[in-house]
């Protein structure tokens, strides 16, 4: 499987937002690297992690649609449950010691790149118009510089 | 288990945020140390601690976004919040006499340094701006306000 390389198509036009869809990103990548010789260990931290950022993710998008009044929350949030009642049993397999690490980076990207180009490309406008957005177009960058050199 | 070493990259330009957040990053240090020492008493302690100080500090933040009318000031609460019921999750947990240190751990680090680099970073323009506001037109406000938050 191919690594998801950032464009400017993925883009939604909110910041915050597609900083957190560039560090989910990220995490897909690292799982896709994973070496089939990983300890366990790092890998269950990765998908942890992984997982832990991408309901945050969700948490702080539907915060915004509510906010802004997006007529199709609720589709959004099905959406978002089904994939979290995917990932989980995903995850359950893997702490039972099946090999699923890199289906779950893999279902991931799929369902991830998807879910931007349609789903969220079309509550950006309207959060964007309630909630008088002005955006910096030089920001989000931030991702350049790895995780790995906060730790010694 | 790896410490967190402090990069200019996780600063907000916020003097009072980053020395919130330098702070916190000294508490999971300190729980690290303390679990590698296996010191359950000084676990327990520092847990305290860092939850205790992290919650005010989410407070303050808080009030700074709203004072500045940062947009996704409510977006930014709900993740708030969620971490707090999952940090109280562990806790529930680590009551229970479950070890829990090292899974919160990895938590801790990744989602504050996460939360740090994206989320608070996109507040961190017009809370400043109108932190300088703020302190052209009432002097005092900033000492005031973490009193409060602080005592």
């Amino acid at each position: 499987m191919q690594h998801i390389n950032w464009n400017s198509e993925l883009e939604i036009g909110i910041n915050v937002i597609d900083g957190q869809h560039k560090r989910i990103i990220e995490y897909i990548n690292n799982l896709i690297d994973m070496k089939d010789d990983y300890q366990k260990e790092k890998i269950a931290e990765l998908i942890n992690a992984l997982i832990d950022y991408t309901y945050s993710h969700f948490a702080f998008e539907e915060a915004l649609m509510e906010e802004a009044g997006y007529e199709y929350l609720y589709v959004h949030q099905r959406t978002h449950e089904a994939f979290t009642s995917k990932i989980n049993k995903l995850h359950d397999m893997f702490i039972e010691g099946q090999d699923v690490g890199k289906d779950i980076g893999e279902l991931l990207q799929t369902w991830l790149l998807n879910h931007i180009a349609e789903d969220d490309q079309s509550y950006a406008p309207i959060v964007k118009d309630k909630l008088s957005v002005i955006q910096k177009k030089d920001s989000g960058n931030w991702i350049k510089s790895t995780i790995g050199r906060f730790f010694n | 288990m790896a410490l967190i070493v402090w990069d200019s990259n996780l600063d907000t330009g916020i003097e009072v945020i980053d020395n919130q957040h330098k702070r916190i990053v000294e508490y999971i240090n300190k729980l690290d140390v303390a679990r590698e020492m296996h010191s359950q008493e000084e676990v327990g302690r520092v847990l305290d601690e860092l939850v205790d100080y992290t919650l005010s500090h989410f407070t303050f933040e808080e009030s700074l976004m709203e004072e500045a009318g940062y947009p996704f000031i409510n977006a930014h609460k709900k993740v708030h919040q969620l971490f707090v019921k999952r940090v109280g999750d562990y806790m529930q947990r680590y009551k229970m006499g479950e070890d829990i240190t090292e899974e919160l751990l990895n938590t801790l680090k990744a989602w504050l340094i996460n939360h740090i680099r994206n989320d608070d970073n996109d507040y961190s323009q017009i809370v400043k701006e109108n932190m300088n506001i703020l302190d052209a037109s009432k002097g005092g406000w900033l000492s005031r306000s973490l009193k409060k938050v602080f005592g």
